[in-house]
């Protein structure tokens, strides 16, 4: 079956969005929620630990697929010719280059 | 209970592993449908026909690891930090990161196995098979070696 070329873009934006939103709430802690592993509680947006360590990566995923497909449904509407030019390897060369970024920015880890 | 959900999580990683290695060798170094040998029966497996069992395990692998994730903060990582074991914890830091972008990349990743592609999608499709297959085997081994270290209930 073949897919609309929208439907392609937005595939393309989806992940590109991702990639770059996950990196920035990383860095700056954006996560849409926190979990609390020994209270086993959740609680709203980035909250500091209590009785325990508290986890922000299932917030910072959460921060980033909202994001991602906010802008992959704006990408549908994307004029025909800007989908067209929209170039596939976008969707391999940010989620790589995030990759990297992260491989640098946890690179204490491994030299300490 | 973890130890159970850790049991299901490595066997649905075994599949997954087995199955992206199998999608990458094949689209890198396509072979023959006829081979006979086992290296080009590898190469020359239907690759197509990989990708929804491969996004089914992918999340399902996921999943499962997301729930023991907080078993593992809780009573894994203090311990090697405890321990000064800095390389074993950098390299869960970067299988967490590289599974959730992982993620991200599924929608592109089914969309480029699914349509008809252009030459240059040939290219992404490729590239994003041959990054799940590099995410994947870092995540099982380094799951594996931290198991090693410090299983559940060890």
């Amino acid at each position: 079956m073949t897919r609309p070329r929208s439907f392609h873009s937005s595939a393309v934006v989806f992940t590109v969005v991702y990639s770059v939103t996950y990196l920035i709430a990383v860095q700056n802690n954006y996560a849409l929620f926190t979990y609390h592993p020994a209270l086993e509680e959740f609680g709203p947006l980035v909250q500091p630990p209590r009785d325990g360590p508290a986890m922000y990566w299932y917030g910072w995923i959460a921060t980033a697929a909202i994001v991602a497909l906010v802008a992959a449904v704006l990408a549908r509407f994307m004029p025909g010719g800007l989908a067209q030019r929209l170039w596939s390897g976008w969707s391999w060369a940010v989620p790589i280059a995030s990759m990297v970024v992260f491989s640098y920015m946890l690179s204490g880890f491994f030299t300490r | 209970m973890t130890t159970v959900l850790l049991i299901v999580h490595g066997m649905l990683a075994v599949a997954l592993l087995g199955a992206v290695t199998h999608q990458t060798i094949s689209v890198l170094a396509p072979g023959r449908k006829t081979a006979d040998s086992f290296v080009g029966r590898m190469r020359g497996v239907s690759a197509p026909s990989y990708v929804s069992v491969i996004i089914f395990l992918y999340v399902a692998t996921a999943i499962l690891g997301g729930i023991i994730y907080a078993e593992y903060r809780i009573a894994v990582r203090v311990v090697l930090e405890q321990l000064d074991l800095w390389k074993a914890n950098g390299a869960f830091e970067l299988k967490e990161h590289f599974v959730a972008l992982g993620l991200g990349m599924l929608p592109a990743y089914w969309c480029f196995w699914r349509q008809p592609l252009g030459e240059g999608d040939a290219r992404a499709r490729a590239v994003i098979t041959a990054t799940f297959a590099f995410i994947v085997w870092w995540s099982f081994l380094v799951g594996h070696i931290l198991n090693n270290i410090r299983g559940f209930g060890s």
